[in-house]
């Protein structure tokens, strides 16, 4: 059977019309497994995992991670929960500060700010729902004060502190706060 | 004696016969033919596929925005619930989100009329946000990234802004210095480079998308350009 030469056309375009969706899918949803620097990758460049690492301050042409608010300070700490619970803790003097977890593909876990912190502290405890039962069996004095965060896999992330600073005078005291600021084992 | 009468009865005598309708005609091979229209399909369909899918990560602009006049918030994007498409403009990007908890970022690429902001130009930014306990306006380029302005800040605190008696505020952004809440703007641009303005409101109750419906954001009008 012969197709008439419209016919073949529709044919052609619909055919080049349905492929070029499914490449447009594939090439979107592969991105994500493509990328060179996540920002899992990046926040390992400025110092060693399991501990906070102030994040050089927000400036023109020198920013460390992309998107950051110019006004805050920022401290980022790596953690693998494979390598045993995560606790933070930190004591940050100033109006606001917030602190977001996000997993190694950069999605948010969990995130709070120091209103809904409930106290000046930041205390909190970050494991899997099996090292939290262990944890049960013998638990550390303070565990009812801690915020406990249980993931149901042993996930790698990275927890992003950021710190209004409300005067640039102040800058010294948030890069101490900041530094003092604890993320590691219990 | 008309031509029909002389044809044969059976069909396949003349199989080839021009005079057939053109569906039931055999069909002849041309191997090379039939190769050269599937590669010229399958080459279209990867310009177009690849083409549009760079296109629409590019433009930076996550599907699911909430719009509240000129202002755009993702609050899913960065989240395990976020389209396809936000998650590959934020891992391309290396983006951290500000997560719900923390804030909500709103970001405005046109003003109020639905121009494209021009880093060049003079915009007043002026009337009220949604509650929250603090918010930072930050001016960027068309990508994203901080600019060197003439007094070195980028971006104005709601703590420290001058306010009416009502408490709605007024900011100029232009790149000289104006009286009031400036926002500086790029020393040096050209139009071409884009701006984009921030406005993060931090410790806020809008922070999810439905409870977005209804608040006040303020318009940006532009005053002029050089």
């Amino acid at each position: 059977m012969t197709l008439s030469p419209r016919f073949s056309l529709t044919v052609g375009l619909l055919a080049t019309l349905c492929l070029a969706a499914i490449i447009h899918i594939l090439v979107v949803l592969s991105i994500p497994r493509n990328v060179q620097h996540s920002a899992y990758d990046n926040v390992a460049t400025h110092g060693p995992d399991r501990q906070f690492n102030l994040l050089p301050d927000v400036q023109p042409g020198k920013e460390a991670l992309p998107d950051l608010d110019p006004a805050m300070k920022h401290a980022a700490c790596r953690f693998q929960l494979a390598d045993g619970p995560v606790l933070f803790d930190a004591s940050i003097p100033v109006p606001f500060w917030s602190i977001g977890l996000f997993n190694a593909a950069g999605e948010a876990v969990y995130s709070l700010n120091n209103r809904t912190a409930g106290a000046e502290r930041l205390s909190m405890l970050v494991l899997t729902t099996e090292q939290l039962s262990i944890l049960r069996e013998n638990p550390p004095e303070n565990l009812e004060d801690l915020i406990v965060i249980e993931t149901e896999t042993p996930i790698s992330g990275f927890a992003l502190l950021r710190a209004y600073v409300p005067h640039p005078m102040r800058s010294g005291t948030v890069d101490q706060a900041l530094m003092a600021a604890r993320c590691g084992g219990i | 004696m008309n031509e029909t009468f002389l044809r044969p009865e059976h069909g396949e005598a003349d199989w080839y016969d021009a005079r057939l309708p053109r569906p039931i005609r055999p069909h002849r091979g041309h191997p090379l033919r039939t190769l050269a229209t599937v590669t010229l399909v399958v080459l279209l369909a990867a310009i177009l596929g690849i083409s549009s899918a760079y296109v629409i990560i590019e433009r930076e602009e996550p599907l699911n925005a909430v719009t509240i006049g000129p202002w755009h918030a993702y609050p899913k994007a960065g989240t395990a619930d976020a389209d396809p498409y936000s998650v590959a403009i934020y891992t391309r990007g290396a983006v951290v989100p500000l997560a719900s908890g923390e804030g909500l970022a709103l970001v405005a690429r046109k003003d109020s009329a639905g121009h494209l902001l021009d880093p060049t130009c003079v915009y007043r930014i002026a009337g009220q946000t949604p509650s929250a306990r603090l918010w930072t306006l930050t001016a960027v380029d068309g990508h994203g990234k901080l600019v060197e302005t003439l007094p070195g800040r980028v971006n104005l605190a709601s703590d420290s802004l001058l306010r009416a008696p009502d408490g709605s505020f007024e900011i100029m952004a232009a790149r000289r210095p104006h009286s009031g809440n400036w926002l500086p703007l790029a020393a040096n641009a050209k139009a071409s480079d884009g701006l984009r303005l921030v406005l993060r409101l931090y410790d806020a109750p809008v922070t999810t998308g439905a409870a977005l419906d209804g608040v006040s954001m303020p318009a940006i009008e532009r005053q002029g350009c050089p």
